[in-house]
């Protein structure tokens, strides 16, 4: 290069470089810009956070939590150290009820149909607006004399709502206020009742018992109240005492809960009834059953036979006879009857089996055992269920339905027909915040605050042996133009006018629930004692997150006598739909462990959740025992066709051992049709296979109730999971060795 | 032709350098404010303190600026003849807050609170200079009458220095755990 070329390149270089940089702080916008407030709230220092005791919602459980709000913002959830049911802990559900909150897929204003039904073409409206189209077709209805044709459908609200939406029911004179959600528990109230008299879920003292013989309970991940019941486990393991209780788990596909357990007795499916009464027969045999009545438990008992069970169950006799032997002599045990159990055809049977196992025992009523809440407001109509409902929108008897906080298109079996009998309806108003598969179908749609936004309260059921109350308050101002639920019903009680006018003459929400509470206090001589006035004791609810008395009730003694049981168990095992021969598989189902009934489908942080069992993220599957898959020639992430008498799915194939060779098992939670852009098309939903069977005492939809057949398709794709290998290849991680080796290297060393 | 382009590339992959180089090494250190808001007058002048506008300083990993309510607070009545107030009131009165340029931009890494710092009593001009005889803000200290220095430089080691030997004057100990790496890397 000549010099001349040189100078000027660095000249070009060096004039380009200042340009750029002047030009560069010209252009430079501010680093960053301090925005102030205009106005400051009094309550909110930037960079502190507030922490607000509140309600989770995401299962009906019932905890209490802890919402780190910064700037107004809601930040993380934590469970209430002070809350005695989930004593500061909280599961997965819980902490993703964030993104609830935060969802890009809620339904930010009032909406109503406007082209066909159930194509998801809605316009937007104002409240005013939608509120009146709403209390027009009511105020129409009553004067045409149908008042009794509206039906009002939801969770399973407890607390003040629920006392709200059934005064506004009655008032406007329609007695058709139900409640349905797919793990709603029925058939374990219900055997509660028949048994021990008791109109509540027991409080089962896993904590502080020793031997845990869970019939297909998995109470560490879905079961009724997972977060209570995994850290009594972790003290029932690691107590006090030093005492390591034992857990045997009976089921036929292996739960989280059957994986920690120290025996796994898969017996036959829909048998568990069968070898619960057996177990019960030969602790009343084998003379670990004390009381006075034990003939006549024996004669109640009789045709249980551990030797006949073995044949039913495939479980050795003298398996069965051990299991009794533990069950009937240490002190205390505890009996759990799970939704594995209680979701056969005959499940209430299953579960007053599992009740009189723990009064053969003498679990009931003492320390480590069965605890009875008391009488739950709670009672179960056999009659107005989600099945009338269908049956009356079929008929065309239903004009109005409004739903709430319930999906029952997505959870229950398409050989109910509740999609089409719901198309039968002339006016269908959904409240809820999220364009779910039932919401997808409604006429006019009034979004509610998700929980972190709203007031509320809910009255735990089961509790924990005495009652626990738990406030929801609004940790953070409403994102979008949505309402709370219960100002939707007052306004829609102003709009409607007349009686239920009269009977609702509260301005909001929060003031009716205060109002509900002051009753409360002045009746309840606790309350009163531990607050002079009623805004002390109202503060005192808002910090603590609720009313718990501080030290525990005294367990009282139920009684389970023998007499009008035969009623409720069935000696026969479970019946499954489909021949034998066209359809050689047990079909088990089970709530997927974050999104359990599909409601957590919608949240990311759930969907990409390994489950714990099988680590897939984003989908689901069935698991197949490896011997199955290998004599059909699957392997794993085969698509398969699942077929059942009732229709098909596809799924893909998780090579699962710890399941019996002639059961296959599928999560239910994914397969949504809408529900948002995570939860749409992901995987395939269970529910729809399921013949319509309900359990002949409770009606309970029964889950566990179909054999199918699986067959190969050409499409395979790679199972998103995070688990590696389950073979070793030779790398010795796990070490074994015999017994017999175990015994010569003992005798060598001493 | 040849040369003419490889002399626009030149200049062109230089411009970028030194664009990058400003955007990334050199922060714009008494940015303009959108009101032409005066600590001299303010600070030093009128002798208020630090903490009457900065409230939140002692409680909080924000010092805060001053909401705008606590402008009118005084500015409802004081000068209300001047044009720079008049903008400050028409803020005000079109309820937006005031977007004022941030001076002192810690990186994300690092967690400052100012609570911690009040509260030993470390005063706010240690680190901030001597605002009260600031127009403007500024970073820009002067040094042999050379404006090239920081007023702080906000550097690891400079952070360290403080807690290691100046702290002492402070709290009488050097800070507990005050050179831990999760002290201020949380």
């Amino acid at each position: 290069m000549k010099r001349r070329d040189f100078l000027k390149i660095l000249g070009v270089g060096g004039v380009g470089t200042g340009l750029g940089y002047f030009f560069g702080k010209a252009s430079k916008p501010p680093a960053a810009e301090l925005i102030p407030y205009l106005n400051p709230p009094v309550d909110v220092i930037p960079g502190v956070a507030n922490w607000y005791p509140s309600l989770c919602t995401q299962c009906s459980a019932g905890c209490g939590i802890h919402v780190r709000v910064m700037e107004g913002r809601a930040k993380k959830i934590e469970g209430n150290p002070l809350h005695p049911i989930n004593k500061g802990k909280l599961c997965a559900r819980g902490q993703a009820s964030l993104q609830a909150l935060y969802n890009p897929d809620r339904i930010k204003k009032p909406l109503k149909r406007r082209g066909n039904r159930g194509k998801g073409d809605f316009e937007e409206i104002t409240w005013e607006e939608g509120i009146s189209i709403l209390s027009k077709n009511l105020i129409s209805l009553s004067e045409k004399g149908e008042a009794d044709q509206l039906y009002l459908l939801t969770s399973q609200i407890r607390g003040s709502l629920n006392n709200l939406l059934n005064s506004f029911m009655v008032s406007y004179g329609s007695p058709n206020y139900l409640q349905y959600e797919l793990f709603q528990n029925k058939n374990l109230l219900h055997a509660s009742q028949v048994t021990m008299g008791v109109n509540a879920i027991p409080h089962y003292d896993i904590a502080n018992t020793k031997y845990l013989l869970s019939f297909g309970a998995d109470f560490s991940s879905t079961w009724v109240s997972p977060v209570s019941y995994s850290y009594a486990y972790g003290q029932m393991r690691q107590g006090e005492d030093g005492i390591r209780g034992k857990l045997v788990q009976i089921e036929p596909r292996l739960s989280l809960t059957g994986a920690n357990a120290d025996e796994w007795v898969p017996a036959k499916p829909g048998t568990e009834g069968v070898l619960a009464l057996a177990i019960a027969y030969a602790i009343v045999e084998d003379g670990y059953y004390k009381g006075p009545d034990a003939a006549s438990w024996k004669a109640l008992l009789s045709g249980y036979s551990p030797k006949d069970a073995a044949v039913v169950t495939e479980v050795a006799e003298g398996r069965i006879r051990e299991i009794a032997k533990e069950f009937g002599q240490t002190r205390p045990s505890l009996a759990i009857g799970g939704e594995n159990l209680a979701r056969y055809e005959n499940g209430m049977s299953g579960l007053v089996a599992v009740n009189i196992l723990n009064h053969l025992a003498g679990n009931i009523g003492v320390r480590g055992g069965v605890i009875p809440n008391s009488n739950g407001s709670r009672t179960i109509d056999f009659k107005n269920n989600i099945a009338a409902l269908a049956e009356a929108a079929s008929a065309s008897k239903v004009k109005t339905l409004l739903v709430y906080d319930t999906n029952p298109v997505f959870t229950t079996p398409k050989a109910m027909k509740t999609e089409e009998s719901l198309r039968n309806i002339p006016f269908i108003a959904s409240f809820s915040s999220f364009m779910d598969e039932t919401t997808a179908m409604a006429d006019l749609i009034l979004p509610a605050h998700t929980s972190l936004e709203d007031w509320g309260d809910d009255f735990a059921d089961p509790s924990v042996g005495y009652p626990v109350a738990t406030l929801m308050q609004p940790a953070v101002s409403p994102f979008f133009n949505t309402m709370g639920i219960g100002d939707i019903i007052l306004s829609l009680a102003k709009g409607v006018g007349g009686k239920v006018k009269d009977k609702m003459q509260w301005n909001g929400f929060s003031d009716y629930l205060k109002d509900a509470w002051k009753e409360n206090y002045s009746k309840d001589k606790d309350m009163l004692a531990s607050a002079l006035t009623f805004d002390e004791f109202w503060n005192q609810l808002l910090t603590r997150g609720g009313w718990w008395p501080d030290e525990k009730a005294k367990v009282k003694a139920v009684s389970v006598s023998p007499k009008g049981i035969e009623a409720h168990i069935s000696k026969v095992s479970s019946r499954f739909e489909g021949d034998e021969k066209g359809f050689p598989l047990y079909l088990t189902t089970y709530a997927h462990s974050s999104h359990l009934d599909g409601r957590g489908a919608n949240l990311p942080w759930l969907q990409e959740m390994p489950d714990p069992m099988t680590s897939v993220v984003w989908g689901n599957w069935i698991e197949v025992n490896p011997t199955t898959a290998s004599s059909l020639g699957i392997k794993e992430g085969e698509t398969v066709t699942v077929e059942s008498p009732f229709g098909k799915i596809n799924a893909h194939v998780y090579l699962y051992p710890g399941i019996r060779p002639d059961t296959v098992s599928m999560p239910i939670g994914q397969g949504h049709r809408a529900y948002g852009r995570y939860a749409k098309d992901t995987g395939s939903n269970p529910i729809e296979i399921l013949p319509f069977k309900e359990d002949p005492e409770t009606r309970e939809i029964a889950l566990n109730s179909t054999r199918v057949r699986i067959s190969r398709t050409t499409a395979s794709e790679k199972m998103v999971k995070i688990e590696g290998s389950t073979k070793e290849l030779g790398r010795n991680i796990v070490q074994t060795i015999s017994p017999e080796e175990f015994k010569r290297m003992n005798k060598e060393v001493s | 032709m040849k040369k003419f382009i490889l002399y626009i590339i030149i200049g062109a992959a230089t411009f970028i350098m030194g664009y990058t180089i400003n955007n990334m090494y050199s922060p714009d250190l008494s940015p303009v404010q959108p009101i032409p808001f005066s600590h001299k007058i303010h600070a030093g002048t009128n002798k208020i303190p630090c903490m009457y506008c900065h409230i939140y300083a002692e409680n909080s990993r924000h010092a805060g600026v001053p909401n705008v309510k606590r402008c009118m607070g005084c500015h409802s009545i004081i000068r209300t003849d001047s044009p720079l107030i008049q903008t400050l009131t028409s803020y005000w009165e079109k309820k937006e807050p005031i977007p004022w340029v941030k001076v002192y931009n810690l990186p994300d890494h690092v967690y400052f609170p100012h609570k911690r710092h009040v509260k030993a009593g470390v005063p706010c001009q240690r680190c901030h200079g001597d605002v009260a005889n600031m127009d403007r803000i500024t970073r820009q200290a002067v040094s042999f009458g050379i404006p090239y220095a920081r007023v702080s430089p906000l550097k690891m080691g400079w952070c360290l220095e403080c807690h290691k030997n100046e702290a002492q004057k402070y709290i009488g100990t050097p800070v507990k755990n005050g050179t831990d790496c999760w002290t201020c890397h949380n």
